[in-house]
């Protein structure tokens, strides 16, 4: 892989919407084009260069590209969305909409992120090394699907409605979640190592969907039955895939650990499954 | 003397059309048919008005107001126009024409009233009625969050509870009422049935009756505080009405769970039209924020947290709303238009506020004028200058003049235009 390494120098205070950090648009170029990509400031139209140090080098493929950003980011928007191939490397925070409806490559992102990362993604890995905020993997305002595919990983903390309209993919959070975890989830799967807050699964038609809270639920909706306390193979499966593929070492502790099933939301006729390990 | 009758009141989204206003020269002298507030707004909309243009405190013309108002806007790479739901229809599409010229925001007050409203109506949809159908057929009226006993003060009489319908026509004893609220308020004595639920559980509440109506057998002995019979029984009564409305307010829009207590309401009321007719509508509080809603819909696709900054309007409540933008200390300028985000704003809203240059259009002096750079006196819409303004249930309504404005006094519209035509010709010359 071809390493392209941008470093943040003076960002303005209001943020920069920055969509051309991404594989796609650089792989291909030269570094001199690169660095006269157009970014936005409020209602001004600026260049790449101006905000960040462009060195490196460029790949032809985006499969081929990575692209580091040697810093901290919390205002630049868009780093990595729409990214089809290739991979970013943020070694610092990054701004609002990180990864969004990405369908390819891998992220990573060694700080925080704003709202939205990897909203309505449909492929490929972002790794959240820190907290995300709101709608991490949800749905925009107004669109009925979020997430329809790849994988979400939150080391830290994660705000609400984290995977909202969720249809297919895989969201995984170490640290705890804020409430409506998995509102009007209708696919895919949750796992949450950390505390789950209330209103998790909130009017989620299931469609084969599950929540799984390994670190305890503080509330689960009277719009969902507690059906059984039993070992579901597939959990072995999933745990096994965290901790080898994923590297969540802290999964292997649940191979052997029974599940609570909850069944719901019964206010839409759901069939999504909450299950809660048994402490 | 002269007698203006079937006057439109410009004070909350109930905009009464049957007011009888007596003026005698310049003066409003008497005020007929309206409640509390809207007498003494009509009788005293002379007091403590924002006397004269002025700049950093200091009087100027109008002329150089506009200029120095225009100069701050056509500088500022991240301006937002903020305001709009206490003026006319007019006034609105300006301040959106506003926004477009600018390359700015244009948000209204609903990104801190009904804002998660209508983000959970554009998620679920909505069944929409006017309040003359409701005061002709509904047979079930439940308040939920909402006292129109003191924000709606003639709701029950003209629309909700008193009025003889078609289909009502013994008025009060033809409608079963129902109030949900946090605390006991007033509507305790006004509503046949008052349903106490805990604070932070009206989603849950919500969620529950919806899974009753489709008929789930509910083991929890209680939801939110409220006994499982209650519920029940509300379910009952839900089902055998012939008509039934929710008219759910900030209790419900602003509690624990926002957006998504509404779309738990519009879910449970899905629910019931499988067996009767139900709706629902909010109880918007200023008069014409569903006014401001629908121009900036018609006008930009979106209704409130449109960004122009790109040249195409794009939304997305939470990232363009006033108060995270001010929040996040991203908005370097500012003109407010009839509202006083001073005086109801978040503190660190406020307090990036208070640093970036403002402009403000107000009759009043308010918080906001003060901290203003520049604050421009207006003629009060509805009262000295006519317009258009939309009901909470979405039925515009024509605003009259009742009174003439002060010399030299313009209304939000005309100075908007001014301002507009100037940020043009700045713009023009710059590039
Ligand atoms: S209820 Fe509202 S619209 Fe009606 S008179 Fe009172 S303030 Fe005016």
């Amino acid at each position: 892989m071809k390493e392209l390494w941008l470093t943040p120098t003076a960002l303005p205070s209001i943020p920069v919407e920055a969509e051309v950090i991404c594989p796609d648009v650089v792989a291909g170029r030269t570094l001199k084009d690169v660095s006269s990509l157009e970014v936005y400031v409020g209602n001004k139209t600026h260049i790449l260069g101006e905000f960040f140090e462009v060195e490196g080098e460029l790949a032809e493929q985006a499969s081929e590209q990575m692209i580091v950003v040697d810093g901290t980011c919390q205002t630049v928007k868009y780093i990595g969305a729409k990214m089809t191939a290739g991979s970013v490397h943020v070694k610092g925070c990054a701004g609002m909409h990180a990864g969004s409806q990405m369908s390819g490559g891998e992220m990573l992102v060694e700080g925080n992120t704003r709202d939205w990362a990897g909203a309505e993604m449909s492929g490929g890995l972002l790794r959240i090394q820190d907290d995300s905020r709101n709608m991490t993997g949800g749905a925009y305002r107004g669109s009925p699907e979020g997430m329809t595919g790849g994988c979400i990983v939150v080391e830290g903390d994660a705000g609400v409605e984290l995977g909202s309209f969720m249809r297919r993919g895989m969201i995984v959070v170490k640290g705890d979640v804020a409430p409506f975890c998995g509102v009007h989830m209708n696919g895919g799967e949750i796992f949450i190592m950390g505390q789950a807050a209330r209103r998790l699964g909130a009017e989620a038609k299931g469609n084969g969907g599950f929540i799984a809270c390994l670190g305890g639920v503080d509330e689960i909706l009277p719009t969902y039955v507690h059906e059984t306390t039993y070992k579901p193979t597939f959990m072995k499966l999933y745990m096994r895939q965290l901790r080898d593929v994923l590297g969540l070492e802290e999964a292997a502790r649940f191979l052997e650990t029974p599940f609570r099933r909850y069944v719901g939301d019964l206010a839409v006729g759901g069939n999504c499954e909450i299950l809660v390990a048994e402490k | 003397m002269v007698v203006h009758s079937d006057v439109v009141c410009p004070f909350c989204g109930c905009l009464c059309d049957d007011l009888e206003v007596t003026v005698e020269g310049d003066e409003i002298v008497g005020v007929k048919n309206a409640c509390a507030i809207s007498r003494s707004k009509f009788m005293n909309h002379g007091e403590n008005r924002l006397q004269e243009p002025a700049i950093d405190g200091k009087k100027a013309s109008l002329e150089k107001a506009i200029e120095e108002a225009a100069g701050i806007l056509a500088d500022a790479k991240r301006p937002l126009v903020y305001g709009l739901s206490s003026t006319d229809c007019g006034a609105i599409g300006r301040a959106v024409e506003l926004a477009e010229v600018l390359g700015g925001v244009v948000d209204n007050t609903s990104s801190v009233c009904h804002g998660p409203t209508i983000l959970a109506l554009q998620q679920v949809g909505e069944s929409k009625t006017t309040l003359g159908e409701v005061k002709n057929r509904a047979d079930l009226v439940v308040f939920w969050g909402s006292n129109p006993t003191e924000s709606h003060l003639r709701h029950l009489i003209r629309y909700s509870a008193m009025p003889k319908g078609m289909y009502v026509p013994e008025g009060r004893k033809g409608r079963y009422i129902v109030a949900v609220d946090v605390r006991t308020t007033r509507m305790e004595r006004v509503a046949d049935e008052f349903v106490k639920v805990d604070q932070g559980g009206d989603f849950e509440l919500l969620l529950v009756l919806r899974a009753a109506v489709r008929g789930v057998k509910i083991k929890a002995e209680s939801v939110s505080g409220v006994p499982r019979e209650t519920i029940m029984e509300l379910v009952r009564r839900m089902k055998g009405a012939k008509m039934g409305i929710i008219f759910f307010g900030l209790g419900l829009t602003q509690s624990d769970g926002r957006h998504m207590n509404i779309d738990a309401a519009v879910g449970l009321v899905t629910e019931l039209n499988h067996h009767t007719k139900f709706l629902l509508t909010p109880m918007r509080g200023h008069y014409n924020v569903a006014g401001a809603n629908s121009v900036t819909t018609w006008q930009t696709g979106y209704p409130y947290a449109v960004d122009f900054a790109r040249g195409y309007p794009r939304y997305n409540p939470g990232e363009y709303t006033s108060v995270d933008l001010l929040a996040k200390e991203e908005a370097d300028a500012a003109i407010v238009i009839a509202s006083d985000p001073a005086a109801t704003f978040p503190a660190e809203a406020v307090r990036h506020l208070a640093k970036i240059p403002v402009v403000t259009l107000d009759q009043k002096v308010t918080p906001t004028t003060m901290l203003s750079r520049v604050a421009i006196p207006v003629a009060t819409a509805g009262v000295e200058a006519e317009g258009t303004a939309y009901r909470m249930d979405g039925v515009a309504l024509r605003l009259s003049k009742v009174v003439e404005p002060e010399d030299g006094l313009l209304s939000d519209e005309a100075v908007l235009e001014a301002i507009i035509e100037r940020v043009r010709a700045l713009k023009g010359e710059v590039g």
